[in-house]
């Protein structure tokens, strides 16, 4: 009797550890199942994405199609997407691409790389005109993308180019078999708007447009033929819907997280409601992840063009001096602090800790304060010569200028309400017009305005893939945009330096160059930087497989790995 | 119905109908006359000026004003009120959704507001005593609290003591914010139409015959002001609109108010137009079916008319 | 006679606020984002002495937590630089209702605020009643077709929703302006939305009188269109009272929901409308004190209401 007590008792005390609840698993194994509840501020006005570059479209592109490569937006790294392997030409111009086996989309037409010819040409059709073109063109020539046979593809680059064949993460697949009729008939750009049947938006990616509510919510459901498998060999996605509910504003998303009724918001966290969601991730209700500092920082920048009216009748406005006397008199601390909480750092150029590997830490914003700011203006003829506090030009006149920026979201307006009365105290007077963003880009295309508050999302750490904003004559060179020949010899030696830089093939030199780039542009200042806040994300506890990124969309971007529990 | 009731009532039909038309018309007139319009948005991601011309065509935005508003009272016939810039979907869709839902608010707030305001109003009127100085008092407060400011208090309360829910679309919140102010208003009005009738030598004989006062007092006092308290209806349906738009702001309840300031804003012509239609014809329906009410039970209204 | 009263007093104190305001409502206070209100102590240790206040140190700046700092007592000054109290050290605001997002005093921008919001209003009350005046007795005195087309036109407009009316038209016009051009162009869309309603109530009452016998003489005696108006009108003088007394709140609050659809003052001027913008769940309640100017609009109604002590008669 004792001996079986203690055998038994043995045996208990041995016995393997218990299989963990095959309820729950445990948190790193995935369970398939479960409906996401995302919520989301704009709706998309098409789901054709080669029209039209806004964040609402990039998502449904990336929920609902694939890429050749892909991009991971937590490290940076290039992967295999619909491509599983490729080479270069020892020139490293020509790629040779080799597509997966065995894909269909979603309504079960074998992928070849007929779709992939399809895709390009579609892109680079001018009749398309479609927003993609420019940032797949090296040098102002497109690809040339060719197939070989049904899974092999060739991309030709025009030119040496340092990024390589990043720029591939961006193009979504388009299903020939869907969409050829409408290049034929000239219509592709009307092609796949919000009203078509969701039947009709084929994808090669994870999920499928289950339903569209105009105005209430968009469905996602599982991809039942997607062909990406976890390491496991399981299918993915893991999910079997994300629905997207369209709300108005960052409070009723916010509203919806603390209570439970939502997974996750659409934008990163707000540092007013940071403590609140602090506390409850204290209590497990929510997670909180810091994906790192923001890569695309509020900026102001003025109207450098010379040949606006503010060249005649303001000259003041576009000297460098000017722009170094903003830069020395606001006290950064106290936007990172006023504005950010303190969730931020201090920034003195267009790259931050998040570029990576690009970043320059020894780069620092101007000092001197406001008694450099004062001397700055004087030497430029603005003094107080009327003892009303403020400065004058020339004439007697009190200079001011107009300072444009998004109507509606409150960190620039009160930004650019703080650098007001920053400047206040320098004497220098600056009228912050909030407009709604149509208008205020409408006031900058004409160069009709004196100076901008703004920031636009960027989708890669890479600045060969900005030259827009780094070359002279590019479209988004905010100061002075599409210039025929640079108009300072600055501007073109980062005209120079940026070229060296996209067509190097050895990253050493990139960086090198890049940061000589970076020195330069600090030196003149054409846009001023204040601060880099973090890019903190929030889900409610039940999400898992969540990588953050800084890049928007910062959770869902690898939304086949996400899983509920 | 009478004769002379149903001429009545296809006279105001028949002006609400040019009232309807003729306010959406403004509408898209002004909207085209203002300064920028909707194809700004667009020479951020295309900047070719091409596309930006072919939108303006597509979109109707070269034609000169009276073309497109000719077109669009064409287009009304059929029902079809043109493509929303802004949101690329048929304007008569999203307008359908919004005001079905501004309608909602309104008509429910009216309803709550009289359901509350006249009782009340009888109860204050026809005699003293704390009860009905609590309800002078509430209803001279609630007269002070316009929509607005109540529908901020109501979020305050809400949001200290989790009594409502401040859910986004929730009904409770905006439609108390807006029936109570009104309720009030109808209270005063009710509450001095019986306290006078309460001093009629009418009432007074038949309180002397012995009927039951309470029963005196409802019944003469609830005709008695019908007239002035539907004649108020009028201003107060002008009222709840102008009210709403403020209350569907704070509250995030998705009507029609939201909508056209939307459309003001990104200068969606038609969203624009299609907005000031429907909600001049809540209006107009909300004035007409008072008058008619009011006509039905006084015929020198008609008359009037 | 209260009512006129009331129109010059809400003028006045529009004028007159800036002075009341400890601040100026621009300067942005460093660390001082959403501090609750200063509390004004009589006694210390020692006994009463002059008003002071504690200085407000930042404990937590994420969970926005203040404390005060006993050992650093400062005293208000008073009647110095246009103001008549202030801070006694420049560097430490007395926030009578606490912070703003920027650190800006609250109480000093709803003062300023008061500036607009009541500027607005008044000119508005004066503008509407003197085109309603005028609309209204014209009608009511000439009859006939005058009178069928003014009140035509008087009961469309009537008929609009008055917000919906305001908002159009303000969003027809240029969406960004100065703000002198919003202060004159707010004051005339509401005389332009709120003379119908003064017009309606005039014309009747003149033309009741019109009926008189008095009236008549004059007619027959050759009184001309004006001479005969300026008769008339005297009566009207009871509902001119009513009417302004129901205008002043309800275009305070027009203001204010204008301002707080973004389509009135900016926030460098700020309106009580403009202070309200900022007002949201999460504000609410853990800054309260934000919803001051909402408080204002609530008691300057109640002070009207008191003016005028009755709910009008149907116009």
């Amino acid at each position: 009797m004792i001996g079986l007590v203690a055998g038994f008792t043995y045996y208990w005390l041995k016995r393997p550890a218990a299989p963990a609840d095959t309820a729950t698993g445990s948190p790193s194994t995935p369970v398939a199942g479960g409906r996401l509840t995302v919520t989301y501020r704009s709706e998309p006005k098409t789901f054709n994405r080669l029209v039209s570059p806004q964040l609402a479209e990039e998502l449904v592109s990336r929920l609902t199609q694939a890429t050749l490569l892909r991009m991971n937006r937590a490290t940076g790294e290039l992967g295999p997407g619909l491509a599983r392997e490729w080479t270069s030409s020892p020139d490293g111009l020509t790629w040779t691409l080799k597509l997966q086996d065995g894909v269909t989309y979603s309504d079960g037409t074998p992928f070849t790389s007929a779709d992939v010819v399809f895709t390009f040409q579609a892109l680079f059709d001018p009749k398309v005109k479609s927003a993609m073109a420019s940032s797949l063109m090296i040098e102002g020539k497109p690809l040339q993308v060719r197939a070989l046979d049904a899974s092999t593809v060739v991309v030709v680059l025009p030119a040496p180019y340092g990024p390589g064949l990043s720029m591939l993460d961006s193009v979504p697949i388009l299903p020939r078999h869907k969409l050829a009729a409408a290049l034929e008939a000239g219509t592709f750009a009307e092609a796949w708007g919000t009203t078509t049947p969701p039947a009709d938006v084929v994808g090669l990616g994870p999920f499928v447009i289950q339903e569209y509510v105009p105005g209430q919510r968009l469905v996602f459901a599982r991809n039942t033929k997607f062909w990406r498998k976890d390491e496991a060999g399981r299918t993915l996605p893991y999910l079997d819907a994300i629905e997207l509910q369209f709300v108005a504003d960052q409070n009723a998303e916010v509203v919806r997280l603390q209570a439970g009724q939502t997974d996750m918001m659409s934008k990163e966290v707000r540092f007013e409601d940071l403590a609140a969601l602090q506390d409850l991730q204290k209590k497990g209700k929510v997670l909180l992840y810091e994906a790192g500092t923001t890569i695309a920082p509020d900026m102001l920048w003025l109207n450098l063009d010379p040949s606006a009216a503010v060249a005649k009748t303001r000259p003041w406005l576009q000297r460098e001096e000017l722009r170094h006397a903003i830069s020395a008199a606001v006290d950064r601390r106290a936007v990172v602090n006023t504005i950010f909480l303190g969730e931020a750092t201090e920034l003195a150029g267009p790259i931050t800790a998040g570029h990576k590997g690009w970043f320059l830490p020894d780069l620092k914003p101007p000092s001197g304060g406001a008694e450099k700011a004062k001397e700055l203006l004087a030497s430029i003829g603005l003094k107080d010569r009327n003892g009303d506090g403020l400065v004058d030009d020339a004439q007697g006149k009190t200079a001011k200028f107009a300072l444009l920026t998004q109507k509606g979201h409150t960190v620039r307006e009160r930004s650019a309400a703080l650098v007001k009365e920053q400047m206040r105290k320098v004497g220098l007077e600056i009228d912050v017009v909030p407009l709604e963003p149509r208008f205020m880009i409408e006031a900058w295309s004409k160069g009709e305005y004196d100076a901008i508050y703004y920031a636009i999302e960027s989708d890669s750490l890479d600045p060969a893939r900005n030259p827009e904003f780094w070359l002279s004559s590019g479209s988004f060179h905010f100061w002075n945009p599409g210039q025929k020949t640079p108009s300072t010899t600055w501007e073109g030696k980062i005209d120079e330096l940026t070229r060296k830089h996209s067509a190097s093939m050895n990253a050493d030199e990139r960086r090198r160059l890049f940061a000589e780039a970076q020195r330069v542009f600090a030196e003149h200042e054409p846009v001023i930087y204040f601060a880099a806040p973090k890019v903190i994300l929030a889900t409610s506890a039940r999400v898992h497989g969540a990588t953050p990124s800084v890049f928007a969309p910062h959770l869902l971007w690898n939304a086949e790995r996400l899983f509920i529990k | 119905m009478t004769n002379s009731l149903s001429v009545f009532v296809l006279r105001r039909l028949l002006g609400a109908l040019i009232f309807v038309v003729v306010v959406s018309t403004s509408a898209l007139v002004l909207i085209r006359l203002a300064p920028g319009d909707a194809t700004t948005d667009m020479k951020m991601s295309v900047a070719d000026p091409a596309a930006i011309a072919a939108a303006r065509s597509r979109l109707g935005l070269d034609r000169p004003i009276w073309a497109q508003a000719a077109s669009w009272i064409g287009g009304l016939a059929r029902f079809d009120l043109g493509t929303s810039s802004h949101y690329g979907r048929p304007v008569s869709g999203l307008v359908v959704e919004r005001v079905g839902n501004t309608a909602i608010l309104g008509g429910l707030a009216l309803v709550m507001a009289t359901l509350i305001g006249i009782p009340c109003g009888v109860v204050s009127g026809s005699r003293g005593g704390a009860g009905a100085r609590v309800i002078a008092a509430a209803s001279i407060l609630l007269v002070a609290a316009p929509p607005m400011l109540l529908a901020l208090a109501l979020l305050y309360l809400a949001v200290t003591t989790g009594v409502l829910s401040v859910e986004p679309g929730s009904l409770l919140l905006p439609l108390l914010a807006l029936a109570l102010p009104m309720g009030a208003v109808i209270e005063r009005l009710q509450s001095r139409a019986t306290a006078d009738t309460v001093h009629t030598p009418a009432f007074v004989a038949a309180a002397a015959r012995g009927i039951p006062r309470a029963r005196v007092v409802w019944l003469h006092s609830l005709r008695a002001s019908l007239q002035p308290v539907l004649g108020v209806y009028g201003i107060i349906i002008a009222a709840l609109f102008s009210g709403s738009v403020a209350v569907e702001a704070i509250t995030s309840w998705p009507g029609l108010g939201r909508l056209m300031l939307d459309g003001l804003l990104s200068r969606d012509v038609f969203l624009v137009a299609g907005c000031a239609l429907a909600g001049s014809f809540l209006v107009a329906i909300g004035n007409l079916t008072a008058d008619v009410l009011r006509a039905f039970i006084d015929p020198r209204i008609r008359e009037a008319a | 006679m209260r009512a006129i009263f009331l129109l010059v007093a809400t003028g006045l104190l529009a004028i007159v606020a800036p002075i009341l305001a400890p601040h100026d409502p621009t300067t942005q206070f460093a660390d001082k984002a959403y501090a609750p209100p200063t509390r004004i102590h009589l006694r210390d240790a020692t006994g009463f002495r002059a008003p002071f206040f504690y200085k407000q140190t930042l404990v937590n700046r994420l969970a926005r937590e203040y404390a005060d700092d006993t050992s650093a007592p400062i005293s208000l000054r008073w009647f110095s630089g246009g103001r008549v109290a202030t801070s006694g050290d420049s560097t430490e605001p007395v926030l009578l209702l606490g912070a703003d997002a920027l650190g800006r005093d609250v109480f000093s921008r709803l003062v300023s605020g008061a500036r607009w919001s009541l500027g607005v209003t008044a000119l508005g009350v004066l503008g509407a009643l003197l085109v309603g005046i005028l609309v209204g007795g014209l009608a009511g005195t000439a009859g006939g077709r005058v009178d069928s087309m003014l009140m035509g036109a008087s009961n469309w407009l009537l008929a609009m929703p008055g917000a919906y009316l305001v908002l159009v038209l303000r969003g027809a016009l240029p969406l960004v302006l100065t703000t002198g051009e919003t202060f004159a162009l707010i004051s005339i869309l509401f005389t332009v939305a709120t003379w119908p309603h003064v017009a309606r109530g005039v014309r009747g009452i003149v033309a009741a009188e019109r009926a008189r016998e008095y009236a008549e003489a004059a007619r027959a005696s050759g009184a001309g269109l004006w001479r005969l108006m300026s008769q008339l009108l005297p009566a009207a003088r009871g509902f001119l009272a009513v009417e302004t007394v129901l205008l002043v709140p309800a275009l305070l609050v027009a203001e204010a929901t204008v301002s707080y659809l973004s389509l009135g003052f900016p926030d460098a001027s700020a309106s009580w409308g403009t202070l309200l913008q900022d007002v949201n769940v999460r504000v609410m309640s853990e800054a309260p004190w934000m919803l001051a100017p909402a408080a204002g609009i609530f008691a300057a109604t109640l002070i009207a209401q008191a003016a005028g002590a009755r709910v009008p008669q149907r116009a």
